[in-house]
């Protein structure tokens, strides 16, 4: 079986929400990324991103794999700053495919509507509404316009 | 079994910026004209700034490097041996769909590098025989902008007043007059008012990920309407693999896939190519035959070499005044060419423009783009309230030389879908390249803080830069230095054309579009006038 036709199994997905909680903590009233139930989200981005999907198999892999993790319980049995030591271990020993995973992390996170509220970011698409600036005002060029042309002469 | 269609006079390969100009142009004097596409038609309301998860889109489907996307009309790039990964994309437009249309004109000394700085070479052509079809480009997909500018010679009326610069941007202008450098509101082909039917730009932030209010300037919205009206056909999912010479060398058509997969042939009295810098290389030297060993057109041995990349640095500030600086065009604000010519006083020669780039939504703002992201763990939530909407960027465009070594070529093992040899590209940055950019950065940096960032943060090389590609099939006098002559015809085969970025000969410190455009309508004014025995 290719990296890109593994399921993710049971255990990796409750690997996945914690390593969620430890990339984007609780802040506020929110908490972590995968207690927000994030993980969902995560995997159908990864469906839709090979390199993202390669990325979070090899992660949950290494995750299960750390010998830091091989305790009764696993990875999700170790305390929060143990668990940021295993996965930066493995940032360190994979960064690409780490910061892959990250960016997934990020994409699923950052595309929440209860994210967008708290950070103060209207959610949906950007057209129709855009955003309305104050149209050109050519006041702003009497200082930039007093300059002489300095174009090189050929 | 090769399915033969009915001649034509003559065949473009490649429907963006250069292809649409040149069959808009050839349109109006009688030719019969079929352009070959290997995309296809993409409808406003599929770009992903329409859609609610636009951010992920632009991340995979919509992303700007077809190694990513993954389109079935993409074709692979091996690019173990570069340093900057080649971005295009391949639709109805070219990569005028996902350009951010930021058009800067070249400057008169950009065509004598040689003579000015003994460097490279010159161009065979200088910049008052190409201004009027800079104007006609211009006027064609839609220029806003203002005269005026110092940096550049004078140029006729923009035909649209500037977009906004927004708080950012005249923050920025500030911080640039403070200083005593030049700083000029940028020309784009993004409307500021209602332009010939088309939308004014609303100011949402995405000129990169297509433009679904049609508000920016893409050669299918711009030049193909009136060609197609005119009698092109415009024939997509057409992805050519050869062009098809006689023994004499001249061309007989190209041969393509269609997208059954089947192997068609267009005869033509003549083959006009206009992909781009790495894609039209790759179809010629696919085309190599007993007429032309090596590649077509290939007796100078430059087919593929001299590539060229704006080898982009990027510096960042960051600010703390709340200015919301994803509100408005990308990179369509303020350009500053302070340091644009060769100055004796430093250790590399030619220069560079800044062009200003806003900040953008909440993903990518974490997972970074053209600067790096935000930190994961404990300290993520305060160094991203501290990045978001409070950034504001200098992209440096560098003028790279060309250097032989530097190059594409036919990937031994790579392929397409249909089996068409991969181009695997060659690329160091230079010495001179990256001894530019650090002064660029320096002096970034310098005006962000004058601009008032407490803190900036560079990207030395933006790896996933690649946005302009030229240089590969060169134009010139002499048949043994170039590839193409001064109209874009090629040495040695009078009825086949290259009219997109290969032919620079060098590559300024700006968006090559506008330039490519203008080259392309001036070898279609050059075949009007010069070649009426190609039409049937």
């Amino acid at each position: 079986m290719t990296e890109s036709e593994k399921h993710l199994t049971a255990t990796d997905r409750l690997n996945l929400a914690v390593a969620m909680d430890r990339i984007v903590p609780a802040v506020d009233d929110l908490p972590g990324a995968g207690e927000m139930g994030l993980g969902i989200e995560a995997e159908a981005i990864a469906e839709r991103i090979p390199r993202y999907r390669e990325a979070m198999i090899r992660v949950l892999d290494a995750i299960t794999l750390d010998p830091a993790a091989r305790v009764v319980g696993g990875f999700r049995a170790l305390e929060d700053d143990q668990q940021v030591e295993s996965l930066k271990a493995i940032e360190a020993a994979m960064a690409d495919y780490f910061g892959d995973f990250v960016h997934l992390v990020y994409t699923a996170y950052y595309s929440d509507a209860r994210v967008h509220s708290r950070i103060g970011w209207r959610s949906g698409a950007p057209q129709p509404a855009g955003w309305h600036l104050p149209p050109f005002d050519a006041s702003i060029l009497e200082t930039v316009s007093k300059r002489e042309p300095f174009w090189r002469k050929t | 079994m090769t399915i033969t269609h009915e001649s034509a006079d003559i065949v473009i390969v490649g429907s963006g910026a250069s292809g649409a100009a040149a069959a808009w142009r050839l349109s109006f004097a009688g030719f019969k004209i079929v352009c070959l596409e290997q995309g296809r038609w993409i409808k406003p309301e599929e770009y992903p700034n329409a859609a609610e998860d636009w951010e992920t889109q632009s991340r995979g489907t919509w992303a700007f490097d077809p190694n990513v996307r993954g389109w079935d009309v993409d074709y692979p790039l091996n690019v173990e041996e570069s340093c900057i990964d080649p971005l295009m994309f391949n639709a109805v437009g070219g990569s005028t769909i996902h350009y951010t249309a930021h058009v800067p004109r070249f400057h008169p000394s950009d065509f004598s590098v040689k003579t000015l700085d003994a460097v490279a070479d010159d161009w065979p052509i200088d910049y008052d025989e190409l201004e009027p079809y800079y104007d006609l480009n211009d006027e064609l997909m839609g220029c806003s902008g203002i005269n005026g500018d110092p940096a550049n010679p004078p140029r006729k009326e923009r035909l649209m007043p500037p977009l906004p610069l927004g708080s950012d941007g005249e923050r920025m202008a500030g911080a640039f007059d403070r200083l005593g450098w030049h700083w000029w509101p940028s020309d784009n082909y993004v409307n500021s008012v209602p332009y010939r039917g088309r939308a004014a730009c609303n100011n949402c932030g995405n000129t990169g990920l297509g433009c679904s209010r049609q508000a920016k300037g893409s050669t299918d919205v711009t030049y193909w309407p009136e060609a197609i009206k005119n009698g092109v056909e415009l024939r997509t999912g057409a992805r050519v693999f050869r062009v098809d010479t006689a023994d004499n060398g001249e061309a007989t058509g190209v041969s393509y896939f269609d997208g059954d997969g089947e192997v068609n042939f267009q005869p033509a009295r003549a083959v006009i190519l206009a992909m781009n810098g790495v894609g039209t290389p790759r179809i010629m030297l696919n085309s190599s035959s007993e007429s032309h060993p090596g590649g077509l057109c290939n007796s100078s041995g430059l087919v593929g070499k001299n590539l060229m990349f704006h080898p982009y640095a990027m510096v960042t500030g960051f600010f703390n005044d709340g200015m919301l600086t994803y509100k408005g065009a990308l990179a369509n604000i303020i350009m500053c060419q302070e340091f644009y010519e060769t100055n004796q006083q430093k250790d590399f020669v030619r220069g560079y423009s800044y062009q200003m780039v806003r900040s953008s939504g909440p993903v990518t703002t974490a997972a970074g783009l053209m600067t790096a992201g935000v930190p994961w763990g404990e300290k993520h939530h305060g160094a991203f309230t501290a990045r978001f909407g409070n950034s504001t960027i200098l992209a440096v465009i560098g003028e790279d030389l060309p250097e032989e070594h530097n190059r594409v070529e036919l990937d031994p093992k790579l392929t397409d879908a249909n089996g068409i040899p991969a181009p695997k590209i060659f690329y160091k940055l230079s010495e001179n390249s990256r001894r530019l950019l650090d002064d660029a950065i320096a002096n970034a940096e310098t005006a962000l803080k004058e601009a008032g960032a407490f803190e900036t943060l560079a990207n030395p090389l933006l790896r996933s830069s690649g946005w302009h590609l030229m240089g590969t099939a060169r134009m010139g006098d002499d048949p043994n230095a170039s590839v193409v002559d001064r109209w874009g015809q090629a040495h040695g085969a009078e009825n086949i054309f290259v009219i997109d970025g290969s032919v620079f000969v060098t590559c300024a410190a700006v968006n090559p579009t506008p330039t490519i455009g203008a080259l392309a309508l001036r070898t279609a004014d050059y075949i009007k006038r010069e070649r009426s025995d190609l039409k049937s």
